[in-house]
C-alpha cells in the first residue's frame, strides 16, 4: 500500500532512460592544439581561478595560482572569453594564437554579474524583473545558523525578523509583505518549516493553546557553504516557480569546485554571547514596599467608601502585617536563568579539480550554547559538490550535503511552564535553591504567577530535538547542438527528526504522575525530477533564449509519537518505553502530496536594448480536487536599457540606465494536505475504535493567486561608482487560502477555502556607492529603504476576531481596510491625576469598560524598514558595519501585565502576591496631582486590562546589526599558507528602541501566522555575540 | 508562438502524468466511505460518543463552565482572561470558550445526523431490525441531549413562548448553510420528538450505563418534562426510573463511591473515560496535591463552604476540601469529586438517580408527596428531614439540594435560570441566565442569528 508513495518508479525509469540516450549521442572530438597563457590584473598580479571559456562551447579551464592556464582548442574555435568575478569579462580572438598574455580590468559595475533566475542564469544587465542578489562576502563570518540572517537589513523589500533568540530558531522572512518564501538550494526546493513535535505552547492542563517556538529546518544549510543568494522579488521573476512562489523565492547557490591546484580553506571563530538587555526587576525591599503601598492605597479607598470592594469585604487583609518580609534574600531571577554563553564554529573546505572534474568539499562543526541556561544547539555537517565533463557536450554532477543537528530545547516563547515565563515575575524573596541544596519549592513563596521554579524547569524539563538531513541531487546536461541543451536533475531531500521530551517527577508537570515523557519521530522525503530544455541563439541583433521544462515532485512524511507517564524512581530512565502507562495512545500522521508542473520562459532582446521576457507555468497539485487541480501562472516583463541608445551612449556620467515593468501571477498551495476532502479520523470510546469527523472541506478549493506588478528603474553613474534602484510595486494576494469562519451549526468553526484579497503596496529604494576605490583604500556604502502598506481589500467574513492563544480574549482583528495583524483591545487613556485609576475609552458609552469597548489599537507591521552597510578597507585592514531599522511596528506585549501588575494580589490574600514587578512601575501615581502613565498600586483591584493599549508598545528600532574588523596578512612567499585573515565580529551590538521588553523584533506565535503577528509572550531573549576568528587559505 | 508554447507545455505535462496525481490519506477515511456500509455507521457511533468526550463538552467544560457562572465556583488559572469572564460573570460574545462549546456540541449533532440519515435511508446496508433500532435510538438520544444542552446554554429555555430558542439541526449541514434560531417551543418539540422515537426504538435494547440506553432516554424525558413544566410526564419518568431494580441509592456513608467507583447503582448515564482517553476534570479541578490556584481552573468558593457549614451531617460536604490546599487558596477549596491524578479517567455524570429524585419532588410541587420525595434524598445523604412551611421554602430547599448534590456537575446554573432565580440567589443579573451567542455566529450568519438580549 505504501509502496506507491515511496518509490516513484516510472520517474526513475524515465530518468535512467535519459542517460542512455545521452550516452548514445556522445561523439569523439576532433584534432586539437593547445592554447597557453596567463591572466593578470592591471597591476600585473596573477589572477587565480579566472575562467577561460571557448566561445560557443562549454570547453574551458581556470587559471592556476600564478594565473597560468592551458586549454585545448580545435581549429574551428574562434574566440575565448576570459572573466573573473569583479573584473570585466574580455572576449579575445584566438585565431593563430598559441600563447596569450591577458590583462583583466577591474569592474566597478555589477551589471555584468550573473544572477540565478530559476532553472537558468542571466546577466544582470539583461534582466527586466526585480531580482536581488547578495554574495558570500556580504555575510561571511557572521555567527548565525540561519541563512536568512545573511540578508537581514541588506536588501530592500525584504524584511527578516528574529522572533526569538532560541538557538536554532526560525526567522520570519517576508518578501514584499508575504511571509515564508520558497527556498531553493542548488535547484532543490527545500522544506523550511519546523518539523518538531515538541510544542512549547501549552497551558497548565497540558493542552496546546497555540503555535509557539519555531525552529526552522532551513538551519540545515550552513551559511558559509553558500556562494550567493538571489531573491526573486516580483511576481514576474518568481512566476517560473508558479505554484510555490506566491511568497517569493530565495535561490541559494552553494560553492562549487574550480579547476586548478586544490586550495584549502580553514575558518574558525569562537565567541561569547551575552543577554543584550535584562528587564530590571524590583528588589525584595521594593517588592514589599509596593505591596504595602498597594494595601494602604486600598485601605484609604475602603475608608472613604466601605462598599467599594463589595459588601462582604474583610478589611483585615489590608491592615494585618504581611506574612513575609524582606529577609536578606534578594534573587535576581533573570541572572539565575540567563548567562554568558560560548559559541564555536570550525569549518574546513577544499576546492579544486582538473579541466574535466571539479569538486568542492566542506565540513563544519557549530556549537552554540544558549544564553538561557540548559539550552544549546549543535550542528555537524558535510557537503560535496562535483562537476564532471564527460566530453565537450556531456557533463554530469552531483551535490550532496548531510547535516546532523542537536537542539537542547528551552521552554519559552509562549508557554506557562517556560523558564523565561516564570523568571519574569518570580518573587525576589524566593531563592533558586534551599539551603539543603534542593530546588526551592515555589509553592512556599509569594508570586502565584509561577507554575514552577524557573531554575528547576530549566534543569528538569528535558527537551531534545535531533535532526538528520540529507540533501542530494544528481544532474546531467547534454548539448544537443551548440544552441540547444538538455538538463535533467534528480534530487531528494530526506529528513529524520527525533523529539524527546521528559518532565522529571519533581517538576510541576510531572509530579502528579511520576514523570512524563513524549517521544516522537518524524521522517520526511521529497523526490524531485526536473527536465529542462534550453535554446539560446542570436540572430544578428536579435537575441533569443527559450526554456522549456517539466518537473515532478512528491513528498511523503510520517510522524509517530508516544507519550508515557510514571517512571521508575531514581532510575534516570526518560523514554516512554520505560513508562508505567502510555497516555494517550500512540499517534501517527502520514501527510503526502504531489506536484506536477510544466513551464516555459522566453527571453528576447534587441541588441541588449529592448528586453522582453515571458513565462508560463502550469502546476497540478494533489492538494486540490480533480477539477480545480491545475493552475496557470503567466508573467511578462519589459525592460529598456536606455544607456544603449545613441543619446546616452558614452555619456560621461550615466553609464547604465534601465527602466523596467513587469506583471506576473504566482500561486500558493500551502494549506496542508488533504484539505479538499472531508475526512474522518480515528476516535475511541471505552476501548473501541471508531471514526469521528476531522474537517469539513470545500471541494472547490483551488490555488491562491498572487498578482504582482512592478515598475522600476536601475541606474549606474560613473561606471558603477554609484548605483541605485527604485521600485514601485503592488502585490495582490487573491482567492486567499484562508480559514474562513462558518456557522457553528455545521459542527465546525471554520472552512479552508478561497476568499478575500490582501494587498501590499510599496516603494523600495537602494543605493550603493563605491566612494573610494584606490589600490590601498576602498570605501563603499549601501543603503536600502522600503516603505510598505498592507491593506485587507476584501474578506469572506469581515471583522473576524482572532486570538493569539485560545485561552485569551481576542487579540487581533481581520477587518477590511485595515492591515493584517491589527491589534484589538480597549483604548487606554492614561491615569486619572485625581484618583490614580486607569482610564479607558468607553466606546459604546454604556458606562462600563468591557470587551464591547474594543477597537483597533495598533498594528504589527512597520511603515518602513531598511538597512545601511558600510565597508572600508585599507591595505590589509578591513572593516564593515551594518545597521538595520524599522519604524512604525508595534508589539502587543502580553507578558507585561504579569510583571506590571502594580501589586495586585490575585485573590491570594496575605500570603500571596501575583508577581514581582519591573522597576518601570516605580513611576506610578502616588498622590493627587501626579502625572504619570502608570496607575496607582492596588492589592485588591486590577488596575490594568490585559487586552488594552496599555500594553501595546512602539517597537521601532535602529540596530547596529554587525561590526566586523579584520586584518589580512601579507602572504608573501610563505609556504604554509596562501592567505590569512584574522577578524573580530560583534553581532547584534546595540539596539536603540523605546520598547521595554527584551527585543523589539519579537513575535511569539510562531512563524506562520501573520494574522496574530507582533505578540510578545516571554520570548527567548536575543543575544549579543562577540567573536574572534581566523580564516586560513593554504 | 504562444500557442506552440502552450502546446509544448501541455505535452510536457502529459509526459509527466503517467503516475497518478491523487494521494490518499493513510490516517483518515473520506466522508463518503464512512457512510458507505454498515461497518462505517457502527464506527461513527463510536465517534459520536468520542465527540461527547471532548474537553469543550462533557470532557469538562460544559458542566464546569456553567457552575463557574454561579457564586459557588471561582476561576483559578493564570489570569486566563477567557476564563475570568466566567469567573467575573461577565461573559462577552467574543469569549472563546463559549464559541468552542457551541461548535463542539453542534459537531456531536452532525455525527448523530450522519448516522440517523444512513440508518433511515440506506436499506441495503444489511442492518437487522434490532441493530437498526439500537443505532438509530442512540443517535436520536444523543441528538436530543445535545440540542437540550444547547438550549440550556444559549436559549430562553424557561419561557416556552420565547422566540429565542436555538438553531435545530436535523440534516448534515453544508459548509455554507446558515440556520435561524427556532422558537423555544419548536426546540422543545424537536427534542421531545427525538426522545419519544428513541424510547420506542431502544425498548428491547440492552446497553450499559456508559451509553445512551433506554433508561438514559427516560431520564432525559424526565428532565425535559420538568423544563417544559409538564409535571405529569416528569413524575411518570422519574418515578419509573426510581423504581427500576438496577438503580439504588448508596448508603449515606458511601456517597464518595459515586465518584471513586465507576457505574455505581446511582448512575443512569455516565460518559466513560480511560487512561488513554482522559477527561479534563481532574486537571481542571484538582491538578496535583500542591497545586496553586493558578494551576486549577475551577475553585470551590467560600460561599459553597458557608453553604455546607450549616448542613450538619451532609455526607456530600466531604467531597469538598478547604483545608489541604496551598496557602494561596485562602478561602477557596477544591472539589474532591474528580480525584485520580494518575489515570485522569473521571467520567462525566450526565444522569444520576439523585436528579430523578429531585425531579420527582419538584414535579409533585409543594405537596406531601413532593416534600416526602425531597426528604428521601436528604435522608440518603445523612441529613435530617426538612420541615417546609411554604412553596417558596420548598423551592429553595430543592435548589439547596441541587447545589449540595450536583456542585461541579453542571446543574445549579441551569436550574437557577429555569426558575428565574439567578439574580435572587447569586446576585448575577438575570439576563445572564443564558450565555451570549458567539459573536462569530452573528458575524457569519449575515444578520440571521439574533443575539440574546443585553449582550
Amino acid at each position: 500500500m505504501t509502496k506507491k508513495y515511496i518509490l516513484p518508479y516510472p520517474i526513475f525509469l524515465r530518468f535512467s532512460l535519459c542517460y542512455l540516450i545521452f550516452c548514445a549521442f556522445t561523439t569523439i572530438s576532433s584534432a586539437q592544439t593547445t592554447l597557453k597563457g596567463t591572466v593578470k590584473d592591471e597591476k600585473g598580479m596573477p589572477i587565480e581561478f579566472a575562467t577561460i571559456l571557448i566561445k560557443g562551447t562549454n570547453k574551458g579551464t581556470t587559471s592556476d595560482l600564478d594565473g597560468r592556464f592551458e586549454v585545448p582548442i580545435s581549429p574551428k574555435d574562434q574566440q575565448i572569453e576570459v572573466g573573473y568575478v569583479g573584473f570585466t569579462t574580455e572576449t579575445l580572438d584566438i585565431a593563430g594564437q598559441t600563447r596569450m598574455e591577458i590583462v583583466l580590468k577591474e569592474a566597478i559595475s555589477v551589471m555584468k554579474d550573473v544572477v540565478v533566475t530559476g532553472y537558468a542564469t542571466q546577466q544582470k544587465s539583461r534582466l527586466s524583473t526585480a531580482v536581488a542578489s547578495i554574495g558570500n562576502k556580504d555575510f561571511k563570518d557572521q555567527p548565525v545558523t540561519n541563512v536568512a540572517s545573511s540578508i537581514q537589513g541588506k536588501i530592500s523589500g525584504i524584511q527578516v525578523t528574529s522572533p526569538s533568540g532560541t538557538p536554532g530558531a526560525g526567522l520570519l522572512v517576508s518578501i514584499r509583505g508575504a511571509q515564508n518564501p520558497l527556498y531553493v538550494v542548488d535547484g532543490i526546493p527545500m522544506l523550511s518549516e519546523s518539523n518538531s513535535a515538541i510544542a512549547t505552547s501549552f497551558d497548565t492542563n497540558g493542552e496546546s493553546v497555540g503555535a509557539g517556538q519555531n525552529i526552522s529546518s532551513i538551519n540545515d544549510i550552513n551559511p558559509n557553504d553558500i556562494e550567493s543568494i538571489d531573491i526573486l522579488k516580483d511576481a514576474s521573476a518568481a512566476a517560473i516557480y508558479g505554484a510555490r512562489a506566491a511568497n517569493g523565492v530565495v535561490l541559494i547557490t552553494t560553492k562549487r569546485g574550480k579547476s586548478g591546484e586544490t586550495s584549502f580553506n580553514f575558518n574558525a571563530y569562537t565567541g561569547i554571547q551575552q543577554p543584550v538587555r535584562k528587564i530590571p526587576f524590583m528588589s525584595s525591599e521594593q517588592f514589599i514596599a509596593m505591596i504595602n503601598e498597594a494595601r494602604s492605597n486600598d485601605l484609604a479607598r475602603y475608608k472613604a467608601d466601605k462598599t467599594v470592594f463589595g459588601k462582604d469585604f474583610d478589611p483585615s487583609v489590608l491592615t494585618k502585617p504581611l506574612n513575609y518580609s524582606a529577609s536578606g534574600q534578594n534573587t535576581v531571577w533573570l541572572d539565575e536563568v540567563l548567562r554568558n554563553a560560548p559559541m564555536n564554529n570550525y569549518e574546513l573546505s577544499a576546492r579544486g579539480g582538473t579541466d574535466k572534474t571539479r569538486f568542492f568539499i566542506s565540513g563544519g562543526y557549530y556549537d552554540q550554547q544558549g544564553i538561557v541556561i540548559e539550552s544549546a544547539y549543535k550542528r555537524l555537517g558535510a557537503r560535496m559538490n562535483i562537476d564532471h565533463s564527460v566530453n565537450d557536450r556531456f557533463s554530469i554532477g552531483a551535490n550532496m550535503s548531510f547535516n546532523h543537528s542537536q537542539n537542547r530545547r528551552s521552554f519559552n516563547d509562549n508557554t506557562y511552564s517556560g523558564i523565561i515565563t516564570n523568571a519574569l515575575g518570580a518573587s525576589p524573596l524566593m531563592p533558586a535553591y534551599e539551603k539543603d541544596g534542593n530546588y526551592a519549592s515555589f509553592e512556599k513563596y509569594q508570586a502565584n504567577w509561577l507554575s514552577d521554579n524557573p531554575v528547576k524547569s530549566a534543569h528538569e524539563l528535558y527537551g531534545f530535538t535531533k535532526s538528520y538531513r540529507f540533501l542530494g541531487s544528481t544532474f546531467a546536461e547534454y548539448k544537443i547542438t551548440n544552441d540547444l541543451k538538455f538538463r535533467s536533475v534528480f534530487s531528494t531531500d530526506f529528513t529524520t527528526l527525533n523529539d524527546d521530551f521528559f518532565a522529571s517527577p519533581i517538576t510541576t508537570d510531572g509530579s502528579a504522575v511520576g514523570g512524563k515523557a513524549l517521544n516522537s519521530s518524524y521522517q520526511g522525503l521529497v523526490w524531485l525530477n526536473e527536465n529542462i530544455l534550453t535554446y539560446q541563439k542570436s540572430f544578428g541583433i536579435h537575441n533569443l533564449s527559450v526554456l522549456l521544462g517539466s518537473t515532478n515532485q512528491q513528498n511523503i512524511s510520517s510522524r509517530t509519537s508516544i507519550a508515557g507517564q510514571g517512571f521508575p524512581i531514581g532510575s534516570g530512565l526518560q523514554l516512554a518505553s520505560s513508562a508505567a502507562t502510555l497516555v494517550p495512545a500512540p499517534a501517527t500522521q502520514i501527510p503526502a502530496w504531489k506536484l506536477r508542473s510544466g513551464f516555459g520562459r522566453i527571453n528576447y532582446d534587441i541588441a541588449g536594448k529592448y528586453l522582453f521576457s515571458a513565462t508560463l507555468r502550469a502546476d497540478a497539485s494533489s492538494r486540490f480536487s480533480k477539477n480545480q487541480r491545475i493552475g496557470y501562472f503567466p508573467s511578462f516583463s519589459f525592460g529598456w536599457n536606455a544607456h544603449e541608445e545613441a543619446f546616452l551612449k558614452n555619456h560621461n556620467t550615466i553609464s547604465f540606465l534601465r527602466l523596467r515593468a513587469s506583471y506576473g501571477v504566482t500561486g500558493d498551495q500551502e494549506i496542508g494536505n488533504f484539505q479538499n476532502t472531508s475526512l474522518w479520523k480515528p476516535a475511541r470510546y471505552l476501548g473501541v475504535s471508531g471514526l469521528a469527523q476531522r474537517n469539513l472541506a470545500d471541494p472547490n478549493l483551488t490555488w491562491q493567486k498572487n498578482i504582482g506588478t512592478d515598475v522600476g528603474i536601475d541606474i549606474e553613474l560613473w561606471k558603477g561608482s554609484l548605483s541605485a534602484s527604485l521600485d514601485f510595486y503592488s502585490a495582490n494576494r487573491k482567492d486567499l487560502l484562508s480559514m474562513v469562519p462558518i456557522a457553528g451549526t455545521t459542527g465546525f468553526s471554520s472552512l479552508i477555502t478561497n476568499g478575500g484579497e490582501i494587498q501590499d503596496k510599496g516603494v523600495e529604494f537602494s543605493i550603493t556607492s563605491r566612494i573610494i576605490k584606490t589600490d590601498d583604500l576602498k570605501l563603499s556604502t549601501s543603503f536600502n529603504f522600503t516603505y510598505q502598506k498592507n491593506t485587507i481589500k476584501s474578506l469572506l467574513v469581515d471583522d473576524e476576531l482572532v486570538s493569539a492563544y485560545s485561552d485569551i480574549t481576542p487579540t487581533h482583528i481581520m477587518k477590511v481596510g485595515e492591515s493584517i495583524g491589527s491589534f484589538w483591545g480597549v483604548k487606554y487613556l492614561g491615569v486619572d491625576t485625581k484618583t490614580g485609576s486607569p482610564m479607558y475609552e468607553d466606546l459604546n458609552k454604556d458606562g462600563k469598560i468591557d470587551a464591547d469597548d474594543s477597537q483597533i489599537i495598533g498594528k504589527a507591521r512597520p511603515d518602513f524598514f531598511g538597512g545601511w552597510t558600510t565597508l572600508l578597507s585599507y591595505k590589509g585592514l578591513d572593516a564593515s558595519i551594518s545597521f538595520q531599522f524599522s519604524k512604525g511596528n508595534q508589539v502587543y506585549n502580553l507578558i507585561r501585565p504579569v510583571y506590571e501588575n502594580l501589586g495586585y494580589g490575585n485573590g491570594g490574600g496575605l500570603d500571596q502576591a501575583f508577581a514581582n514587578n519591573s522597576t518601570r512601575v516605580l513611576n506610578r501615581w502616588q498622590k493627587p496631582g501626579d502625572v504619570t502613565d502608570t496607575p496607582r498600586f492596588s492589592f485588591i483591584e486590577k488596575n490594568y486590562i490585559e487586552s488594552s493599549s496599555q500594553f501595546v508598545e512602539d517597537a521601532s528600532f535602529l540596530r547596529v546589526k554587525s561590526l566586523n574588523i579584520g586584518y589580512s596578512f601579507n602572504a608573501g612567499n610563505r609556504k604554509w599558507f596562501k592567505s590569512a585573515r584574522l577578524y573580530t565580529q560583534a553581532y547584534n551590538l546595540f539596539t536603540f528602541t523605546k520598547y521595554s521588553g527584551f527585543d523589539p523584533e519579537v513575535s511569539s506565535t510562531g512563524g506562520n501566522n501573520d494574522r496574530t503577528a507582533g505578540i510578545n509572550y516571554a520570548a527567548y531573549p536575543q543575544p549579543r555575540t562577540l567573536t574572534v576568528g581566523l580564516n586560513l587559505g593554504f | 508562438m504562444k500557442k506552440q508554447i502552450i502546446f509544448l507545455l501541455t505535452i510536457a505535462l502529459f509526459f509527466g502524468s503517467c503516475s497518478k496525481l491523487d494521494v490518499t490519506s493513510l490516517t483518515d477515511v473520506t466522508d463518503e466511505k464512512v457512510f458507505q456500509n454498515a461497518d462505517g455507521v457502527r464506527s461513527a457511533v463510536v465517534g459520536m460518543y468520542s465527540q461527547l468526550q471532548k474537553r469543550e463538552y462533557y470532557g469538562g467544560f460544559y458542566p464546569l463552565m456553567s457552575d463557574l457562572h454561579t457564586d459557588m465556583v471561582n476561576a483559578g488559572g493564570y489570569e486566563n482572561t477567557v476564563l475570568n469572564e466566567f469567573g467575573d460573570r461577565a461573559v462577552s460574545p467574543s469569549n472563546g470558550f463559549v464559541e468552542q462549546m457551541y461548535v463542539s456540541i453542534y459537531k456531536t449533532i452532525r455525527i448523530a445526523n450522519g448516522i440517523i440519515n444512513s440508518v433511515e435511508t440506506k436499506s441495503d446496508y444489511g442492518f437487522d431490525a434490532a441493530e437498526k433500532n439500537q443505532l438509530l435510538g442512540q443517535a436520536l438520544g444523543v441528538r436530543a441531549l445535545a440540542h437540550f444542552d444547547l438550549l440550556r446554554l444559549f436559549g430562553y429555555h424557561w419561557d416556552i413562548n420565547s422566540p429565542l430558542g436555538i438553531p435545530i439541526v436535523t440534516t448534515v449541514q453544508n459548509a455554507t448553510d446558515i440556520l435561524d434560531r427556532s422558537t423555544v417551543k419548536a426546540t422543545y418539540d424537536a427534542i421531545q420528538k427525538d426522545l419519544n422515537q428513541a424510547e420506542v426504538l431502544l425498548k428491547n435494547v440492552t446497553l450499559e450505563g456508559n451509553y445512551m440506553s433506554l433508561n438514559a432516554v427516560k431520564g432525559l424525558l424526565a428532565r425535559l418534562a420538568l423544563y417544559k413544566k409538564d409535571y405529569t410526564a416528569a413524575k411518570k419518568y422519574s418515578s419509573e426510573l426510581l423504581k427500576t431494580s438496577n438503580y439504588a441509592f448508596l448508603d449515606s456513608t458511601q456517597v464518595q463511591k459515586i465518584y471513586a467507583d465507576r457505574l455505581t447503582s446511582e448512575s443512569i448515564f455516565e460518559l466513560g473515560f480511560d487512561i488513554q482517553n482522559q477527561s479534563a476534570y481532574n486537571a481542571l479541578t484538582y491538578a496535583r496535591k500542591d497545586a496553586l490556584t493558578t494551576e486549577v481552573f475551577y475553585l470551590a468558593s467560600s460561599a459553597l463552604k458557608d453553604f455546607f457549614d450549616v448542613r450538619s451531617n451532609d455526607q456530600r460536604a466531604a467531597l469538598l476540601d478547604y483545608k489541604n490546599n496551598d496557602i494561596g487558596f485562602s478561602d477557596n477549596g477544591r472539589s474532591q469529586k474528580y480525584r485520580g491524578e494518575v489515570t485522569k479517567d473521571n467520567p462525566a455524570y450526565i444522569l444520576r438517580l439523585a436528579e430523578m429524585q429531585l425531579i420527582l419532588a419538584e414535579s409533585n410541587g409543594f405537596t406531601k408527596e413532593g416534600v416526602a420525595a425531597l426528604n428521601q434524598l436528604r435522608l440518603q445523604r445523612g441529613l435530617k428531614k426538612a420541615t417546609i412551611d411554604n412553596k417558596a421554602e420548598f423551592q429553595n430547599t430543592i435548589l439547596d439540594e441541587i447545589l449540595a448534590e450536583f456542585n461541579f456537575e453542571g446543574h445549579y446554573y441551569f436550574d437557577l435560570a429555569r426558575l428565574g432565580l439567578l439574580k435572587e440567589r447569586t446576585g448575577i443579573a438575570n439576563f445572564r441566565s443564558v450565555f451570549p451567542v458567539p459573536l462569530r455566529e452573528i458575524n457569519v450568519s449575515q444578520g440571521k442569528m439574533k443575539q440574546n438580549p443585553q449582550y
